[in-house]
């Protein structure tokens, strides 16, 4: 098994999600947060906004807190436990859901495919 | 495990629903009932986050509402193996976030005893239906004390083993680096028995532990003589309630007097008030990237939009709840490029010099034992989640052993004003047999009578 073990380390620490704000609106003004919201996928109301104008106060007071630590030095704790667990299985099949059953939970499902609002126009 | 027939369960299920609110879905029950197996015949209730094939499974998220799974979790597949019956599906905070059950879908979950209070959360379904002896058995998760807490509020023995101890392939995750299954019993050794069926590795999840699993519930022992048992002096030092404080004392002394070793400990205070900013950082941020998958497409309840993106639009703002949303912007935000070493990274090394600390606590102790939660569970109409603010550490502690992975139980202690409240006894990692067997000696020692008014 040790041959295929990762470097568990290195190989997660690549996996970490690097998002870009690209944002070119005023920090934390109504326009930043729907902008923010929207790149989620998702909108906020006026009073969401408001609320969280307020988070984000708090959200900034604790990079303070944060800042007042010394981690000179320190490596990120991605996981618990440093032991390997994750290796790369065996290129074999296993668990095959049939397509009736992959489909079942989608709401709209035409020709054996899920089907979605028209993307080119 | 406490006899309780499926006949009996499934009656006590329909009677407590109308004032618990804590079943979300309930389970179609089996022609036959298993007579092989560990938990052969056991009604068992499953935190709605938990995988059930064909049976509808809702994280008690809008956007999940219609969600019919067509496999089972290792969780589910293995109880169902050692013979258990799936009676219903329980409430839970919307995907695992929130303290109280009371951002639920289906609306707040009632204390069994007293139905004005919160059953403390996310894992509150499952741990009141424990409490009205509904069930002897409800599996729960717990990121940051969403087993532990609701267990102190309702007066069970909630469970959190070590980080990988229980497969996770099937879970609706909500932190990945936090996430852990539990369960729910009223006493240690049902817990014992629950962990043997549970536990073990399974290639499907691949965080999942190979350290072999014992035989917890066979080899028990209560006895208490010579255990180390150190105790978390700067958190139970901030008890304000007289009767948890006294009760506390009092648990120090029998400790003593059965023959336990027992040391006072002591953390660093400025590390403690870290805890609550450094969970939520990387709980927010894993949990916005754990649910992007989440968008009606494949899968939920879809909302109509002229483009695909206004159906994930739709249908992820009318699916989760505001304060769910709120959480994905923070969390995101601290994904950001231009935020991830001042924000995310810097919380994982946060976490990783008080993950230290805590385990230096271990270096000449079987067990470190402290307060469960400071307080008996607070009214409904009194709580809010607090969105992102400063939290008093002695509330969240028991996020030290999501921190480290470490497992650890919390037990009833006694009753101030009618209402539950507990300790919480953490071992190292993977020394469950060591933590179930002080927990044992504990639970004799206590000798909790508390009974739910319902």
């Amino acid at each position: 098994m040790d041959s295929r073990l990762y470097n568990k380390q290195e190989k997660r620490q690549d996996r970490q999600p690097v998002w870009k704000g690209n944002l070119k609106v005023e920090k934390f003004s109504s326009e930043y947060f729907r902008k923010l919201a929207n790149d989620l996928k998702f909108d906020l109301s006026d009073e969401e906004i408001e609320a969280l104008k307020k988070d984000f106060l708090a959200v900034e007071k604790q990079v303070e807190l944060f800042d007042t630590i010394d981690t000179d030095g320190v490596e990120p704790m991605i996981y618990p436990f440093e032991t390997p667990t994750v290796f790369l299985r065996e290129d074999e099949i296993v668990d095959v859901l049939d397509q009736d059953d992959a489909l079942s939970n989608a709401a709209d499902v035409r020709m054996g495919h899920v089907h979605v609002p028209k993307v080119v126009k | 495990m406490d006899k309780t027939t499926i006949e009996q369960s499934a009656k006590r299920l329909s009677e407590v629903q109308p004032s618990l609110n804590a079943v979300v879905t309930f389970a179609e029950l089996p022609d036959e009932i298993s007579t092989q197996g560990k938990l052969a015949g056991i009604p068992v209730v499953l935190k709605d986050n938990i995988i059930t094939n064909g049976l509808r499974t809702t994280a008690s998220s809008g956007i999940l509402d219609n969600y019919i799974p067509v496999y089972d979790s290792i969780v589910a597949k293995r109880l169902k193996e050692a013979g258990a019956v799936i009676m219903a599906k329980a409430s839970m905070d919307e995907l695992g976030m929130g303290g109280t059950n009371r951002n639920a879908f289906t609306g707040p979950v009632h204390n069994p005893y007293d139905l004005d209070r919160i059953s403390g959360g996310s894992s509150g379904g499952s741990a009141v239906l424990v409490a009205s002896k509904a069930v002897p058995l409800a599996i729960g998760t717990d990121t940051g004390d969403s087993i532990r807490k609701p267990a102190a509020f309702c007066g069970v023995v909630g469970f959190k083993p070590t980080y990988g101890r229980i497969p996770r392939y099937g879970i609706i995750p909500y932190a990945s680096s936090l996430d852990t299954v539990g369960t729910f019993t009223r006493s240690v050794k049902d817990a014992a028995l629950a962990l043997e069926v549970l536990a073990g590795r399974d290639d499907h999840d691949m965080t999942s532990s190979y350290e072999e699993v014992g035989e917890y519930s066979e080899l028990l022992n209560d006895d208490l003589k010579g255990k180390k048992i150190g105790i978390l002096r700067t958190v139970s030092d901030e008890i304000k309630n007289p009767d948890i404080k006294a009760a506390f004392d009092q648990l120090v002394d029998d400790l003593k007097n059965a023959g336990a070793i027992v040391s006072d400990l002591e953390m660093d205070r400025k590390l403690l008030e870290l805890i609550a900013p450094v969970y939520k950082t990387i709980a927010n941020a894993e949990a916005t990237a754990n649910h992007s998958n989440l968008d009606g497409i494949r899968f939920g309840v879809r909302k109509p939009g002229e483009s695909v993106e206004d159906v994930m639009t739709a249908s992820r703002t009318e699916g989760f709840s505001s304060y769910v949303r709120a959480r994905f912007v923070i969390g995101s935000y601290s994904l950001f490029e231009e935020n991830q070493d001042r924000l995310f990274r810097k919380a994982q090394k946060i976490r990783r010099l008080i993950s230290e600390a805590y385990a230096r606590l271990f270096e000449d102790q079987d067990v470190v034992l402290t307060i469960a939660a400071p307080d008996v569970a607070p009214k409904i109409e009194e709580t809010s989640e607090v969105r992102f603010g400063i939290d008093r550490f002695e509330e969240e502690h028991m996020q030290l052993a999501n921190f480290t992975g470490y497992p650890s139980i919390v037990l009833p202690l006694g009753l101030s004003d009618g209402l539950p409240f507990g300790v919480e006894l953490t071992a190292r990692p993977f020394e469950e047999q060591k933590l179930l067997d002080t927990a044992a000696g504990v639970e004799k020692v206590i000798d909790f009578q508390g009974e739910p008014t319902l």
